[in-house]
């Protein structure tokens, strides 16, 4: 039988599940019974890499060299305001990469975070392996439905460099609308909102349900919004407050960093239950004499509230958008729907309830829901479920530049998957010969805040004045969200033609090092050999590394 | 086999099978197929390898020699180009998971069982999967052909909803059409290829969802196919069977349904003159195009009076169709219509269709250009978004009306009589009378198009269905309005894609069992 595991890659922790034998999901447990794996990475100094709660307990000690929160950075540049905001209270380094994207630095080394959130799916892979008995190489990973078509691709270049062959990426908030839509009996349509407040990223998407289809009607939110932020807020008063008192900075000491900020997010776990706890922290730092500094104390709902009001009020405004992209009021939902850890923070749920104008509710298990989701769509793939389908939406729009700095929209946001549209350009200049049409995707109506997907030359234009000349352009969007763009001139018929690949920011050749690097490390353990003692001649490891180069950059592997 | 690269496809079945080709051919970059006749050497040979987990590793390699094999029998020796590390890598990663798994040296003797017989899972040979494979191209095929006949139809059909549905009916034929047709239905079979064919018939589906998901879309639509709700849809209520989707009959001027078709509206100009358009343009019933029609008309025309037709239309959706003619009128739903068609979002706001371009890339544009486009945009508005001609058309279609009235009713009530005919399976009767109308005016299509029309039906209940489509095909080919038969062929395709869906599913059943 051939499984596809559904994997919620979350910004601090991940989750796996499966279809059982009666096409039901369910999460994996790991072998010590643990249903979430934290989304931690740790190296030792002697080279050894822990994953999950293992790394978690080092982050104490060793600090600089443990990472979290990669979600956040993966396919980002570093010079994103709230990735250096992260930057700056993280106890390990972020650097830039030659190319501006945001990596870590552990001992020395850079590393990028494709592969910190491989080391993540790698031990997702192992623990659904031992549990169900066999290798799995094909995975479902979720990401945030606001996602930019980079930070896709990172995390399936993640995908791909541990080892998983990632049969697609789907939207947080849909899988967990899927998930909870089927446990439910047909019925008529239903029009939901699923509210997806995690770790790190936020999402607003409202959907249909009717008859087994599950239709994205708009979707929207904020890929640098979660959690942590809370955390952090309540981390930085701290961090001032001693500073303060004591003149000492703690920014400049990883240790204490990372205590305080696990203790600030159980401080937020508790308050989002009780009204007041204690923050206890002995022997934090030493002060300017010396001293030991003894931290404690008393944390109340209503002073987080009070730090962090902004954050909750930037939930607000992706709500009305994604409800207005979709041609509704909030009284024509019939049913809110809370996903997400941070959702649990009883101010988020009174802002939704305030939004939404009724209580939202809170299905399942929050931190499960999204893989359960996944795995449900697994099944409709592998064909397991034939009486389901899922239609999702492109989150950004997507077009062109025109004049100096605007963006033209071939491609509204929210539109329907796979989806084809067209439009019309006319040359600006007497006698152009060519065209070059540069394909942004963002919201921004100027096209330098969005991001560059590609772009595709169309020459030999058909001279004559300025704005004589049409040019016809054609995106295509597939399911996978894969987009191909077509020019054509329809005078002449000429046309050029691209399928644009997503770049996550490692090339092709950068997969293939890491991959390679990970193989050999592989092969000094030697595991494979052992598999085949009698019988055939093994042929040794080292030949097959020779023999097999690295690729001519393939792309047709899927 | 097929021409073009040979292509094979190789399951494993288990991973121990997957171990020997990993370590007797994938590391040596070679791979042995057994091969009764061996191709030349240098043929390409693609091998889509399934791993017992169902992902699939694309292998291309090229004959290098003919070999053989005392185990293994005669065949090929292929040297594989190289592979991907990452699909190297999830094999390594499984085995590995697996050996770990089964640390029993017992495996290696199983291992060497399929090897020394040469026959069972690992060895492929050179016709593997050639029944899959063929099935998977034949499916293409049916896809391929299903989205040309949909094509060819208005969004109402293309739904298979009546023209009076409701958002709720349109919704239902929807969701019926995604479970069928959606792309990700279609990952099972492991072909990009159908997922791909899948996707543009999707693609025609949603475009169609659309237009017609709200009241307004409707409206728009049908005004855009001529087929205001107005005084057409009363009277085919009130007097033919209620049949939503039925025979639809004065179906839709021309340019519309034809849209698709690449039919200069002057290609049209010489046939516009002759009577048989006529009596489906009438239907048109904009007030000042009526001045003689009425007295003779049929039942079902009866309420053409130009009172009648406005009054008895408050119950219908379609309200902006101002009495005042179709002509201004008109030109508005359409134009909306098509950037629709074309696949962007309706309820989003549609760009104009022309917007400046920059120059070549590096120099900004100057402000010169750019106003200048902009006037030019408008200008190049409709010969661009193809609204031009639907305005004249209708002007033409007119005066003819005015000039010939009598031939138009008793045509009409003809041709409504004899799509009746096929209705209740009088095919016989119906071809004599199409064939008898055909001489009458040999210029008019409509007739035309129904001979063949029939034939198709009548090859249809003879179970000959390659004939019947090639009689539907001619049909729309003489008259690309000819709703009936788009639909017949569209249904035909629809099932052919079925069945073989269904043969796919089996034969990829029984390669797994």
């Amino acid at each position: 039988m051939s499984r596809i595991i559904g994997i919620d890659l979350g910004t601090t922790n991940s989750c796996v599940a499966v279809l059982d034998e009666n096409q039901r999901p369910e999460t994996i447990a790991s072998a010590e019974g643990e249903r979430t794996i934290p989304s931690w990475v740790s190296w030792a100094a002697s080279g050894q890499i822990a994953v999950g709660t293992r790394a978690r307990r080092q982050a104490v000690t060793n600090a600089s060299a443990t990472v979290y929160g990669v979600k956040r950075l993966i396919g980002r540049k570093v010079n994103a305001e709230d990735v250096s905001w992260f930057a700056r209270l993280a106890p390990f380094r972020i650097v830039a990469a030659p190319n501006g994207d945001a990596w870590v630095r552990v001992h020395g080394q850079p590393i990028s975070p494709q592969e910190v959130a491989a080391h993540i799916l790698r031990r997702i892979k192992q623990v659904a392996e031992e549990a169900l008995g066999e290798p799995v190489t094909r995975a479902i990973v979720t990401v945030p439905a606001y996602f930019d078509d980079a930070q896709r691709q990172a995390t399936r270049d993640a995908g791909q460099i541990a080892g998983l062959d990632v049969i697609r990426i789907l939207n947080e908030p849909t899988a967990a609308a899927l998930a909870y839509g089927a446990h439910r009996v047909k019925e008529g349509r239903r029009l939901i909102a699923v509210f997806d407040l995690g770790g790190g990223t936020f999402d607003i998407s409202i959907m249909s349900v009717d008859n087994g289809i599950f239709e994205v009607l708009a979707t929207g939110g904020d890929s640098a919004l979660g959690g942590e932020d809370w955390d952090r807020r309540m981390l930085e008063r701290i961090v001032d407050e001693v500073f303060d008192q004591y003149r000492v900075d703690l920014t400049g000491i990883p240790m204490a960093m990372s205590r305080l900020r696990e203790s600030c997010e159980n401080a937020k776990k508790a308050l989002s239950v009780e009204t007041e706890t204690t923050i206890q922290l002995p022997f934090l730092a030493n002060d300017q004499h010396g001293a030991p500094i003894n931290y404690e104390r008393v944390v109340t709902r209503e002073q987080i509230e009070g730090l962090t009001k902004d954050l909750l009020d930037r939930l607000e405004s992706p709500c009305a958008r994604a409800l207005s992209d979709a041609g509704m009021q909030p009284t024509d939902l019939e049913e809110v729907l809370l996903v997400g850890g941070m959702t649990r923070w009883p101010a988020v749920e009174q802002m939704v309830e305030k939004f939404f104008h009724k209580k939202p509710s809170k299905g399942a298990n929050p931190d499960e829901v999204v893989a359960l989701g996944a795995a449900q769509y697994a099944g409709i793939l592998a064909g397991d479920s034939n009486d389901a389908a899922l239609l999702d939406v492109t989150p950004h729009d997507i077009g062109i530049k025109v004049g100096d700095s605007q963006f033209a929209v071939v491609l509204p946001r929210n539109s329907m998957l796979p989806v084809r549209a067209r439009r019309l350009f006319a040359t600006t200049h007497e006698n152009q010969k060519f065209v070059s049409i540069e394909l942004y995707q963002g919201d921004s109506q100027d096209v330098t805040k969005n991001r560059k997907l590609g772009q595709v030359v169309l020459d030999d234009l058909t001279p004559g004045p300025a704005g004589s000349t049409r040019v016809e352009l054609v995106i295509t969007v597939d399911v996978e969200s894969i987009l191909s763009v077509t020019a054509r001139e329809p005078k002449s018929g000429r046309e050029a033609s691209v399928t644009i690949r997503p770049s996550g920011g490692l090339s092709q050749r950068e997969i293939v090092e890491i991959i390679n690097r990970r193989r050999q490390e592989n092969s000094q353990a030697a595991r494979l050999p052992e598999m085949e003692s009698g019988g055939v001649r093994v042929t040794t490891r080292e030949h097959s590394v020779h023999s097999l180069k690295p690729p001519t950059g393939d792309p047709e592997k899927k | 086999m097929a021409t073009g690269p040979l292509s094979i496809k190789l399951r494993c079945a288990s991973w121990q099978q997957l171990a020997t080709i990993y370590k007797r051919d994938l590391s040596r970059g070679t791979m042995f197929l057994k091969a009764t006749s061996p191709p030349a050497l240098g043929t390409t040979v693609r091998i889509d390898l399934t791993l017992p987990s169902a992902s699939v590793i694309v292998l291309t390699g090229t004959v290098d020699q003919h070999v053989t094999d005392p185990a293994r029998g005669a065949g090929v020796e292929l040297k594989l180009a190289p592979i991907a590390p990452a699909s190297i890598y999830m094999i390594e990663s499984a085995l590995a998971s697996e050996s770990k798994r089964r640390a029993t040296p017992a495996a290696g003797v199983q291992i060497v069982a399929p090897l020394q017989s040469g026959g069972t899972g690992p060895v492929a040979a050179l016709a593997d999967g050639e029944e899959v494979g063929a099935a998977e191209q034949d499916l293409v095929k049916a896809l391929i052909a299903e989205a040309d006949s949909l094509r060819k139809l208005n969004p109402f059909l293309v739904l298979g909803v009546g023209y009076e549905a409701s958002d709720a009916d349109v919704r239902a034929a929807f969701g019926e059409l995604t479970k069928r047709y959606h792309p990700d239905l279609f990952t099972r079979y492991e072909s990009t290829q159908l997922r791909q064919t899948a996707a543009e018939i999707f693609i025609l589906i949603r475009d169609a969802y659309r237009r017609l998901g709200d009241e307004t879309g409707r409206a728009q639509a049908l005004a855009a196919l001529g087929r205001t709700a107005a005084p057409r849809a009363v009277p085919l209520r009130a007097t033919p069977p209620p049949v939503p989707v039925g025979p639809p009959r004065p179906p839709v001027p021309r340019p519309v349904t034809s849209q698709p078709l690449p039919r200069p509206p002057e290609a049209r100009m010489p046939e516009r003159p002759d009577p048989p358009p006529l009596p489906r343009a009438h239907t048109d019933h904009s007030p000042t195009s009526r001045p003689g029609d009425m007295p003779t008309a049929k039942p079902h025309v009866i309420s053409l009076t130009p009172g009648d037709a406005l009054t008895s239309r408050p119950g219908d959706s379609v309200t902006e169709r101002p009495p005042s003619g179709a002509m201004p009128a008109a030109p508005t739903p359409r134009s909306m219509a098509i950037p629709r068609m074309t696949g962007a979002e309706p309820g989003r706001s549609q760009p104009t269709p022309t917007v400046p371009l920059p120059p070549g890339q590096t120099f900004p544009s100057n402000p010169a250009p750019n106003p200048a486009a902009k006037v030019s945009s408008s200008s190049s508005m409709k010969p661009a978004s193809g609204t031009e001609p639907p305005p004249p058309l209708q002007t033409d279609r007119r005066l003819p009306i005015n000039a010939s009235p009598p031939p138009v009713i008793t045509e009409n009530s003809d041709s409504t009589v004899l799509e009746d005919m096929l209705d209740a399976g009088k095919l016989d009767e119906a071809l004599a009378a199409y064939k008898v109308m055909a001489k009458k005016y040999p210029s008019d299509r409509t007739f035309r198009a129904g001979i063949e029309l029939t034939e198709g039906l009548r090859s249809l209940a003879a179970r000959d269905r390659l004939e019947a489509a090639q009689r539907f095909e001619a049909a729309l080919e003489i008259d690309p309005s000819n709703e009936r038969a788009a639909r017949e062929l569209a249904d035909m395709r629809r099932q052919a894609t079925n069945e073989r869906k269904g043969l796919l599913t089996r034969l990829m059943g029984k390669k797994e069992a």
